[in-house]
Formats: structure tokens, sequence, C-alpha cells
């Protein structure tokens, strides 16, 4: 297969990358490994309450029917690139395609296979179109063939274990790396309690409970309950490398107290920081407003523990200097963006922070050709990633034309 | 905006011409509008270059226009006509596109800390000329120099601005014996490196201090100004004279954008800002086809960000002039000249600018982005909106959808294709079995004869969804929709009808679970009222 630009990773990033090349009429091949499209986005939660409150979510929504309408764009889902080979500057990959294992067309959505099924987040449901997948890296198949719950009870024979990947070879003239960010992993700061004291998650957790509306703040609703969102965990942090502010967590910490407030107004969120970063324009303003819902405490808590009533207890330093415990009965933990591995084989360099890419170059690599777009390059906000994709894009299109002309450079 | 809209009709001029101009009209200032006009000419794009630093070359297909102000825009995307005045007078030039590169104005902000600019308190810029000029009282000094810098303490700042603070710190302590400070509530490190020199600033000796309070009190002597504050960790009264104090600055966006914001009536949702805050504004697009907004313009001060906004307004001419045709994109609206009695309403409310008048109103198809509002706000139903080739148009589709079930206990739900559309795909199937849905491009096309007749028609309830206030591509759609679901209400409530059969919900295109909510709430209320009536 043939196409002008090869994009790695169908998040904000790779499909904004990829609806904006076939605004500039050039072919792409969005790969991603999940099986389906939207990185972290298609989690979240909208935040809106009474009105939007500007966290960009919809924008995946956006870019997805505006990709899917563009003939130009092939996404290929369940798609790892298994090789990349780069001659004169153009791309040969090998890209391994898993089938679907819940085959949609047959699929009547009866949930049969969601009860039987032994292993917990094995059958999963797609964030945007509650469509059945199996994870693989879960199900018990995929480890060591010792389960076929799901197959033997779909009434409609649509779980499709036993399907081989199958390969397909593409030649690229471009490659755009979107392949994202990983959220930093909470347990690598015990002292937050996380996976130790009952009634702490993680932010990506929280926003995906908000998503599915399956959080409740407990029972009796009309006693007040109390959340504390921990910000800055593993940035800002130059003890574990991670030696950068994550730009987005205040904006989304302060956006789902408050949506949880919209929906609970009973409850009492607290947040917990070092320095509050701008989330909106005008932006004396926005805090004001969000300081007459949420109350800010400038200290980050130095241990979280597990209380004597078994709700989260933290440990801060308050205004003053005095020790502070106080409990709470859900404490969120604002994680930041960390860096991933592409897991490419071609050397892209790697930025002071530990991102892909060139310091001072916004989207171009090392390599010739590869361009990078969103947050493989650096931590942004998905409108940021959206300005970021764009330019990557542009350059990716233009790097086309010129191979084009005239081959190599 | 709609007295200047209005005034602008009179001197519209003849049909947009065949061949679209590719001539760009840039507003700069410093080295980012130069920047883009290179960018463009090398990119075969004809510039005419306004605003732009002392000494700036002339290159090949850049025209410079010096000491040259914008007055008024007129026209379209591909014909626009700049109105333009310098000491020669007023000219008229013919220009595609329009990109406002202008920098941000930096407003020192003496009178919120309340100090008198002088020669011991300086503005940031001030103290950055001072460095770059290498001023005596900053570097030969045989005793120590001690540097307060304020940032944040009146009025959050800026990432951009805290840059320019390290930045000046790191400068002095270039020299010896320099001990700086900063005064803040909260440091901005959100940017590409700022963490990091921070953290490199504070070790090599600069002393930040974070106050929760307003910070320190300042009195003035001969001697200098005296700083007492309480220091925010241990809480000890501290007071110091520095030497120089600096004033951060407030960030706005350039105060030349007033001829841009009048073409299209969403400035009161944008102003003083040329593009409105909302994703579906993101990167340099602005309500306006063919204008283009970059960093400060649109509220965007950080360097690097700036730098993509360059790269994606590049991007974005290419897509014209690539012209990749949108399939999804309905026909442009048509003018019956019979009906129209040229009342201006359509031009008044058109969010994107899209209406002209020659004969009769006009709408310019590649302004236009098909929203409807102008359609459904016209008095005189003079303005149809042809449905997508192969689509029957919005009657039809409520006829055909209700008159295979007589319309029992059927819900008809105007969704809108930017927001509400999107959530029915992930609603699951049995939650929506008695859901007709009709798609509209934008919520601002539901308009009051569309509901009735999905009653008449004996659907049981209506549902018009569209996006959260705020979040409306055509900025205000989802306002006017809402108004006129409240009218059907009224209507209703006035026949005798339980009004909240018809509902307005606004909703976004990841929010199934309000668009099933909204379903089930309604199906209760037609069931309560079959086992009332
Ligand atoms: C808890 C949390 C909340 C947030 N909330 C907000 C918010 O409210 N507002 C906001 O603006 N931003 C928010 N962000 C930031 C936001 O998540 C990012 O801006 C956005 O997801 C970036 O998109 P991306 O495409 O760069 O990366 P990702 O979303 O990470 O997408 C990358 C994609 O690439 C795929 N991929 C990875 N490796 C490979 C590979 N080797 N081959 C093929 N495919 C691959 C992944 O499966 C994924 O689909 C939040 C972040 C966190 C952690
Ligand atoms: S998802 Fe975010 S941007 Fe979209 S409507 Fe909701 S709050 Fe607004
Ligand atoms: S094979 Fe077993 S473990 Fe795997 S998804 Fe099916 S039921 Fe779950
Ligand atoms: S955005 Fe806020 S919470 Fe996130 S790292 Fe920066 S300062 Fe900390
Ligand atoms: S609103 Fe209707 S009648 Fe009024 S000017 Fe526009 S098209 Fe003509
Ligand atoms: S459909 Fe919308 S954008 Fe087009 S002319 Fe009418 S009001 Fe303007």
């Amino acid at each position: 297969m043939e196409t002008d630009a090869v994009i790695l990773g169908g998040g904000i990033a790779g499909l904004q990358s990829a609806y904006r090349l076939s605004k500039l009429g050039m072919r792409s091949v969005i790969v991603e490994k999940a099986p389906f499209l939207g990185g972290h986005t298609a989690r979240f939660a909208c935040k809106a309450t009474d009105r939007c409150r500007l966290c960009g979510a919809c924008a995946l929504e956006d870019v997805l029917r505006k990709t899917r309408s563009a003939d130009s764009v092939k996404p290929f889902v369940r798609t790892a690139v298994q090789r990349v080979d780069d001659e004169n500057g153009r791309f040969a990959l090998t890209l391994l395609r898993k089938p679907p294992r819940i085959i949609p067309e047959k699929c009547g959505q009866c949930g049969e296979c969601e009860k039987v099924c032994p292993v917990d987040g094995a059958l999963a449901r797609s964030p945007l179109n509650n469509e059945l997948y199996i994870d693989e890296d879960k199900c018990l198949f995929f480890k060591d063939a010792s389960c076929r719950a799901c197959m033997e009870v779909c009434p409609d024979a649509a779980v499709n274990l036993e399907e081989e990947p199958d390969t397909l070879e593409l030649n690229a003239s471009a490659m755009i790396v979107a392949t994202g960010f990983k959220p930093f992993d909470p347990e690598l700061k015990p002292r937050f309690g996380y996976g130790l004291v009952p009634g702490v998650v993680s932010a990506l957790e929280m926003d995906a409970m908000l998503r599915s509306d399956t959080w409740f703040p407990g029972e009796g609703d009309a006693e007040a309950r109390s959340a504390a969102f921990i910000q800055c965990v593993g940035s800002r942090d130059p003890k574990i490398g991670r030696n950068y502010c994550s730009r987005v967590c205040c904006g989304y910490a302060v956006r789902m107290a408050r949506l949880m407030k919209h929906r609970f107004p009973s409850l009492r969120p607290t947040m917990f920081y070092m320095d509050i970063q701008n989330f909106e324009r005008a932006f004396d303003k926005s805090l004001e407003e969000a300081a007459e819902e949420v109350r800010l405490i400038r200290s980050i808590p130095a241990e979280v523990r597990k209380g004597e009533d078994g709700r989260p207890e933290l440990i801060y330093h308050g205004p003053g200097d005095e020790r502070v415990i106080e409990s709470f009965d859900l404490v969120i933990l604002s994680i930041g963006i960390t860096p991933a591995s592409p897991e490419i084989s071609t050397d892209l360099g790697v930025t002071k922070d530990g991102f892909c890419g060139t310091d001072g170059e916004n989207v171009t690599t090392r390599k010739r050709g590869v361009f990078v777009a969103g947050t493989v390059q650096a931590p942004r906000s998905i409108e940021e990633t959206i300005a970021h994709a764009v330019a990557a894009a542009g350059k990716a299109a233009s790097y086309v034309k010129e191979m084009k002309n005239g081959g190599s450079l | 905006m709609r007295a200047s809209a209005v005034r602008s009709v009179f001197l519209t001029r003849a049909a947009r011409p065949a061949e679209a101009s590719k001539r760009v009209l840039v507003l700069g200032g410093d080295s980012i509008g130069m920047n883009i006009a290179e960018r463009f000419a090398i990119d075969g794009f004809p510039v005419l270059l306004l605003g732009y630093p002392a000494g700036t070359q002339v290159r090949d297909r850049i025209t410079l226009a010096p000491d040259t102000v914008l007055d008024e825009l007129q026209g379209f995307t591909g014909a626009f006509d700049a109105i333009l005045t310098n000491s020669a007078g007023r000219s008229v030039e013919r220009v595609g596109f329009v990109v406002a590169a202008q920098p941000e104005a930096r407003v020192p902000k003496f009178e919120d800390y309340q100090l008198p600019s002088s020669r011991g308190i300086v503005s940031l810029s001030q103290l950055e000329d001072m460095l770059q000029s290498g001023d005596e009282s900053l570097t030969r000094r045989g005793e120590w120099l001690h540097v307060a810098f304020l940032f944040g303490l009146s009025g959050e700042s800026e990432p951009a601005v805290f840059s320019r603070v390290l930045s000046a710190i790191e400068h002095l302590g270039q020299g010896e014996k320099v001990q700086s400070y900063v005064f803040t509530r909260n440091l901005k490190v959100a940017a590409d490196g700022l963490e990091r020199r921070y953290r490199d600033c504070r070790e090599s000796g600069a002393i930040f201090f974070k106050f929760d309070d307003a910070g320190p009190v300042f009195t003035s002597n001969s001697g200098g100004t005296l700083m007492v504050f309480r220091e925010p960790l241990l809480g000890l009264e501290m007071e110091l004279m520095p030497d120089l104090l600096v004033v951060d600055e407030r960030l706005n966006p350039p105060a030349s954008l007033k001829p841009l914001l009048e073409t299209t009536p969403l400035a009161y949702l944008s102003a003083p800002f040329l593009q409105p805050e909302s994703i579906r504004f993101s990167g340099v697009q602005t309500p306006k086809a063919g204008m283009f907004a970059v960093g400060p313009s649109r509220g965007v001060f950080d360097p690097a960000v700036i730098e993509d906004d360059v790269e994606a307004v590049v991007t974005a001419l290419k897509e014209s002039v690539a012209g990749v045709p949108d399939v999804t994109l309905p026909g442009s609206p048509v003018v019956d000249a019979a009906k129209c009695v040229m009342c201006l309403t359509c031009l008044r409310l058109c969010p994107h600018g899209a209406i002209t008048f020659a004969k009769t109103a006009e709408v310019d198809p590649a302004t236009c982005v098909r929203c409807g509002i102008c359609a459904v706000e016209c008095p005189m139903t003079a303005i149809s909106l042809a449905p997508p080739a192969g689509d029957p148009d919005m009657i039809s589709a409520i006829r055909q959808g209700l008159a295979a079930t007589s319309g029992q206990g059927k819900i008809v739900a105007f969704l809108c294709s930017r927001s509400a559309a999107q959530a029915l795909k992930s609603v699951p199937l049995r939650d929506v079995e008695n859901l007709i849905p009709i798609v509209v491009r934008c919520a601002g096309t539901i308009a009051v004869p569309h509901v009735l007749e999905a009653f008449q028609q004996g659907a049981a309830g209506v549902i018009a969804a569209g996006c959260f206030q705020g979040n409306c591509a055509s900025g205000y759609g989802t306002i006017l929709a809402e108004e006129r679901i409240a009218l059907v209400r009224e209507l209703l409530s006035d026949a005798g009808i339980d009004r909240d059969l018809v509902r307005f919900v606004p909703m976004a295109g990841n929010t199934p679970g309000v668009l099933g909510g909204a379903v089930r709430e309604l199906e209760d209320r037609i069931n309560k009222d079959i086992v009332k009536g």
C-alpha cells in the first residue's frame, strides 16, 4: 500500500494531523495500536456545568467526525508497526494488524460474554461507541489459551479469538509520530497512598468515572462529602526526574472539582497545590469563580494514610507552618504527563525533559522526514496539541511535496 | 459591531471575482509578522505587510506599507477589500487573506501596586532595555545590587512574563554581587523549560517569596522604596529596600484588532481577542473565513505555541489553495430575491459574516458554514438552506420518520451534527428505540415550524439538542435554538398541551449519558401524561 504520510498514533494529535493533511490534498494512514481511536481523550468526561468549561475533550468527537468523512484518511486500529526501513528519506513499514475479536456486525449487544468473563477488564467497551472489545493484554486466551468462555456463550458467534493477525506493507514519504504520553504512575509516589489507601484514585480514573456517570459521592447525599485533589503528582519533581510542569493538571483538576460539585452540590472539594497555572483567558476571574466552589490550599500534603475511620487522612502544613491532619472521603491524585517511548526503532532524539524530538525545534526530529505531533514531544493541552499537530501536518506536507518533486532532498 | 456592519452594506462592491486573490495582508509589528511574511513569500503568496521592525529589508513578493493602518475590512476570503490610511490618505487594497500577527500590548502594573514609575522603580520592559544597553547602574558597581521583581502579586500573570523575569535574573546573575528576589503569588511554569530554569535560578541564589495574602507593603522615602512583609514560610516579619524594583506587565491583545472584530457579530463573544475562547476555534482559525489570528490576537503569548501558530497559518493558506471540497457541506443558502425586503436581519445575525447585499441579500458560499441561522431568522422566509445532495429537507425528514409509525410514543430529536448527533452514536440502542433522529448541521437551524410539524405528524414529544453554551461553533446557534424552544413551550401551554413534551437539552459529542437521560425523562413524562389523560 502507498500513502503520502504514515501517522503513528490515533489520538488527538494523530487525528488532527490526518485531517489537516487531507485538507492539503494528501493521503495518510493512521496506525493505532488500541482497538479504538482517540487516545487518552476518549476517556475524558465533558466538564460542562451550566455552560462549557473549555476542557477541550469534545474536540475528539469533532475531529473524528471530520476524518471519517475524509476518504484520503485510512485509520487502522489494533495495528502496530513491526518494522520501519528508511530508504532515501522514504519509509517502508511492515504493519501487524490484529483482527477485531468481537465482530461488531455480528454482535447483538446481549452482554452474555461480559457475564462469564473471569478477568476484570478483559472484555471492555469502547468509550466512543460502546462497542465491546477484548483487551488482549488481559484476556486469558491470549495469555495461555486457558479460557474461551465468551466465545462459547456468545449466541451470535461474534467472538473471534482464533484468527491470526495479518501483516501489511506500507510505503510512505513522510512519518508523523503522534504516539502521545504515558500518565504518571502514582505508585511511584507511595506517600500519596495510591494502591495502599482505599479512597485514593488517580485523576485519569476519576475522569473515566465521570464520563461513564458511574461516580457517586457515597451514601446519604444529604450529608456533605469531601474530596481532595493533590496537584503536581509526578510533575515539578526533579527528585524523580520530572523537572517540568505538566501544564494541564491545574486546569483539569479545577474543572473536575467543579463538575463534581455541579452534579452533587453538597460535595466539598479541596485542592492542594504549589502554584496554580492559567487554564483560561482572563484568569483572575476564572480563579475567583473557582475559589467560590473549591477550597484552595497552597501546600502539597506530606502523606496520605488510612485513618481510623477507614477514610484517607491527609497530613499537610497549613498556613503559618502548623501541621494539619484532615480526613477526606475521596483523594484524587492529579497525575502528570510523562514521556512514552514511541516504540519504533528509528532514533528521533530526546529532549531535556525526556520527550521525543529536539529541543528548540517544535515539530522536526533528528530523522529527516519524521515529524512529531502532540504530547509525544512535550506536555500539552488538547488545544495546544491541535495547534502542534497542524504545524506538523504542514511541515510533513511540504516534505512530501519536495520528495515528489525531486526525490531525495 | 452591528452599526459598522450596516455601514459596510452601502459600500458593498460588485460580485465576487472569478479568480480568488492569493495576496495576504499581514498585520505585524515584530519579528513574528516578518517571519510569517517571509514564509508566505517563499510559498508563493504575495504579501502586504503592515507594521514591521525598523530596518526591515524589502524582499521579493513582500510589499512593505510604512506607517499605514487598517481602517476597515470588507468582503470575503479570496476578495477582501482592506481600507488603509497613511499620511498620503486612504487607499483600498484587494487581498485574499488577512493574518493578525501583531505583538501583545504590554501594560506595566505600576498602578496596580500603587508604585510610581521612577529611577528605582521600573517595568520589566524597561529593565530589559537597561540590560540590553548595558546600563551602568546594573553592571559597574562595587557594592551589592539588590533587585526585587514583583510577579503576579496583583492579578495573575503569564508564563511568557515569568520566562522574561527568569531571563532578566539569568542576565543579572552574570554580573557579580547581584541578589535577585521574586515576590509572587503563583509562579507560572506551564511552558517549555520554565520549571527547570526557575529551579536553576533558585539554586544560583535568587530568592522567591510566595504570598497567599496581598504581600509586601511599600513605603517610599528619600532612600528608596521600603518593602515590609511577612515572610510566607516561617511567618517572620521582614523588610527590604531594593536598589531596583521591577514591576511586571499585563499582556493584552494588540489594540488594533477593531476593524477585524467588526467583520462578524461574534466579536461580542471574543473581544478583545479575535478568536472566541472555545475549542471550536482552535489553532489560528477565527469565525470569519480567510481571516487568521496568530499568538496574542487570540490570547496566546507562549513563544513555542506562537511558533506553532506561524506554521499553522501557513498550512491554512495552503489548504485554501488546495481547495479540497468538504463533502459533508450542504449547499449554500439561497435567497429568494422576490421575497427579500432588505431588512438586514440576516446581515446582523450571521455569526460568520457571510452575508452581503447587492440587489438583494447574498451569501458568500466560501465564508458561510451553513449554520442555518439566517434561514430561520429571516422574517420573510426568503432564505432556504438546501440539504446535502440526496438528503431530504427537514420537513420531509420529519414526515418520513413518523409516517411508518403514526408517531405512537415516538420522540423526534433534532440533533446538532456538531454535538448531539455524535453523542447518539454511543447511546445504547435500547435506550433510543423510540427516537426519530433528525440531524441538523447547527442547532441554529431548528425552527418553530419544524417542531410544530413534528407534533402535527403525531410525535409524542420533541427534543432539541445542541451544544453547551460557550461551545457552539456558530457562537449563538444554541442560544437561538433555546429561545425558539421556549417559544414553542409557550405555544403548547396556551393550547392546553403539556409544555414539558418539548425540551431543549444542551450537550456535547461526548455526553451520551445526557442524551440518554433526556430521552428517558421525556418518555416518563409522555407515559405520565397518557395515564393522566
Ligand atoms: C488525567 C489527565 C487529564 C487531562 N485532562 C485534560 C483536559 O481536561 N484538557 C486538556 O486540554 N488536556 C487534558 N489532558 C491532556 C490530554 O490528555 C492530552 O493533551 C492529549 O491526550 C494529547 O493527545 P495525543 O494525541 O498527543 O496523545 P494520546 O492521547 O496519548 O494519544 C496517543 C495515541 O497513540 C497511540 N499509540 C501509542 N504508541 C503507539 C504505537 N507505538 N503505535 C501505534 N499507536 C500508538 C495510543 O494508543 C493513543 O491512542 C489531560 C491529561 C491527563 C493525564
Ligand atoms: S467536552 Fe469540554 S469543551 Fe466540550 S462542551 Fe464539554 S466542557 Fe466544553
Ligand atoms: S476468552 Fe475468557 S478471559 Fe478472554 S475475554 Fe473471553 S471470557 Fe474473558
Ligand atoms: S499544571 Fe499545575 S498540577 Fe500540573 S504540574 Fe503544573 S503546577 Fe503542577
Ligand atoms: S433577513 Fe431575509 S428579508 Fe431580511 S435582508 Fe435577509 S434575506 Fe432579505
Ligand atoms: S447559514 Fe449561517 S453562516 Fe451561512 S449565511 Fe446563514 S447565518 Fe451565515
